[in-house]
């Protein structure tokens, strides 16, 4: 069993010159299979490709590599690989894709550790969202479920409204885990009732009849964790909890709450550890008093 | 453009599948609950679980309407849910090995056992499947019949398999059923709630397996011998001659005192 928090922790050895590294050991090239895809819809193939070792590398450096090369391992001619990142420090949360099999931030995984796993790194775009070019998939799925359950506070006029009202310390630890999320989708694709939506536009059909076709198909599936979880951050917040009927509506409906499986894989693949179960209890205990009062006080 | 209007299913999704949570416990599980420790009376003896039986079939003709509306019905809306609910799920075991993956796994795997272990439990011994050559078990001789029915080390190791999955479907589906309906929402709640239910599942676990072999172990001349004791003086507090023709295997064809 590997352990449910992967530490992506940067350790000593991130710092070159923190300890003693005169005597770099003779390293071997480090080969690297990745998924490919040249357009969307299009036939995936696997490539295989060999970079030279440096220290302190993470997966992202090892695509620069490649992508400068533009050279596979026998020593064709390719097209760079295409892949998003932007923080490199595991905040913006655009850089995942599976590593090994699993998902995470490119940015966090050192290649170091991940040749202790396996001689050979594997990277596939995510599986959940649709490939538009080899590790770059459409995550647009991830940020409708935000949309569906408001996952803002709703302050939108130019009025000065006075100051909001306090917040508790204990009510800010509670909340500020949730806040944290970097909408990098881990959770999304390690959720096993989570299942890739991909809505191909059709030759006769407008943009928005595309479009709206495209948002119905995201809006009967599953919202997934990472929206239940800001549901019940806004909903705790005084200012969000001014619609949080409008959000309890959307947990409850089509692809609400009662589509999680209770797997737990969200809270355990999840790189800022944010207590996703906690949250999709939380939604469920509200969605129980929601459910008995839209029942009975009609 | 033509919107398709989402399902029945899909526009209910959530009060069926809350009342798919709920069947699992009221009245699917709290039945299994009492099913299994009623069976588990059997190692008290074949006349405690004899009067076990008289007391549930001293329901009469109200037996068949309760068994289908508080056992058969929400069984059968339970596993259709359930099978909507499999169908729509990818598992990842093997790519994120959790023990809450593998749990979400076994509950799904566990529950399609269950399924058809239920379907043939009721066939082999329930007075339903009597046209299909099973309706093995009497009311009237319950651990006699059900010894019998119970001796093939084959039916034994299958009802083992099928008791055990029940027992974890329940017992896990017990967890996550405080999780979906809010009742343990910390993590430090969540794992209070899963050694109670890891408790209740041991617990059912032993009184299934020690119902199957009890009843595999039944003398069964001796236990014949205890029914007609207990059938004669039913029939003589029922103001009928017990040394009239003894109940046979057919308890619905055959309604006592009527």
């Amino acid at each position: 069993m590997i352990k449910a928090v992967e530490p992506h922790a940067i350790d000593v050895d991130a710092f070159p010159g923190t300890h003693g590294n005169g005597h770099q050991p003779a390293t071997r090239p480090i080969h690297v299979r990745i998924l490919r895809q040249d357009v969307s819809g299009g036939e995936s193939y696997w490539e295989r490709f060999e970079v030279p070792h440096e220290p302190n590398m993470n997966v992202i450096s090892v695509l620069q590599k490649i992508a400068a090369q533009a050279k596979s391992r026998d020593g064709r001619k390719v097209a760079p690989v295409a892949w998003d990142c932007s923080c490199l420090e595991e905040v913006c949360g655009s850089c995942t894709m599976l590593i090994n099999g699993r998902t995470r931030m490119a940015c966090s995984a050192l290649v170091d550790k991940l040749l202790e796993e396996d001689e050979e790194i594997e990277l596939r775009p995510m599986s959940k969202f649709p490939v538009v070019r080899d590790l770059v998939v459409d995550r647009r799925r991830l940020f409708r479920s935000l949309e569906r359950v408001e996952a803002w506070v709703p302050v939108d006029d130019s009025y000065d409204h006075g100051p909001g009202p306090r917040i508790s310390p204990e009510d800010q630890e509670d909340a500020y885990p949730l806040s944290t999320c970097i909408s990098c989708g881990c959770c999304l694709e390690a959720c096993p009732q989570f299942n890739k939506i991909e809505v191909v536009r059709r030759d006769d059909e407008t943009a928005e009849a595309f479009e709206t076709r495209r948002k119905a198909a995201f809006d009967a599936a599953f919202v997934g964790p990472h929206a239940i979880s800001q549901a019940m951050l806004f909903n705790s917040h005084p200012t969000g909890k001014m619609i949080a009927d409008e959000r309890l509506e959307a947990v409850t409906g089509p692809g609400g709450v009662q589509m999680c499986g209770n797997a737990q894989n969200c809270v355990a693949v999840c790189p800022k550890s944010i207590p996703l179960t906690r949250s999709i209890a939380r939604a469920g205990r509200a969605a129980t008093v929601w459910a008995i009062k839209k029942l009975f006080d009609r | 453009m033509s919107e398709s209007t989402p399902s029945f299913f899909t526009r209910h999704q959530f009060l069926i599948y809350r009342l798919f949570s709920l069947s699992g416990l009221i009245p699917v599980g709290a039945f299994v609950v009492v099913h299994l420790l009623t069976n588990a009376s059997i190692l008290g003896g074949a006349a405690s679980f004899q009067a076990r039986v008289d007391l549930i079939h001293s329901l009469g003709p109200l037996l068949v309407p309760i068994e289908w509306a508080f056992i058969f019905l929400p069984m059968l809306f339970h596993a259709t849910v359930g099978f909507v609910i499999i169908a729509n799920g990818m598992p990842n075991v093997g790519s994120y090995p959790y023990v809450g993956n593998v749990r979400y796994t076994l509950q799904r795997a566990t529950g399609m056992i269950a399924f058809a272990f239920i379907i043939w439990h009721v066939i082999q011994l329930h007075w339903l499947g009597t046209p299909l050559g099973g309706g093995k078990f009497d009311p009237h001789h319950a651990s006699s019949s059900a010894s019998l029915a119970l001796q093939s080390p084959l039916v034994a190791i299958l009802y083992a398999i099928g008791v055990l999955s029940t027992v974890f479907h329940f017992a896990n589906g017990l967890w996550t059923l405080g999780i979906t309906w809010g009742l343990w929402t910390s993590p430090a709640a969540m794992r209070r709630a899963n050694a109670v239910s890891v408790v209740v599942g041991l617990v059912l676990a032993a009184a299934g397996l020690g119902a199957l072999g009890g009843m595999r172990a039944v003398d069964v001349e001796q236990a014949r011998a205890t029914e007609k004791r207990m059938d004669e003086v039913k029939r003589l507090l029922e103001g009928q001659d017990p040394a009239a023709a003894p109940a046979t295997s057919h308890p619905i064809s055959q309604k006592r005192g009527t």
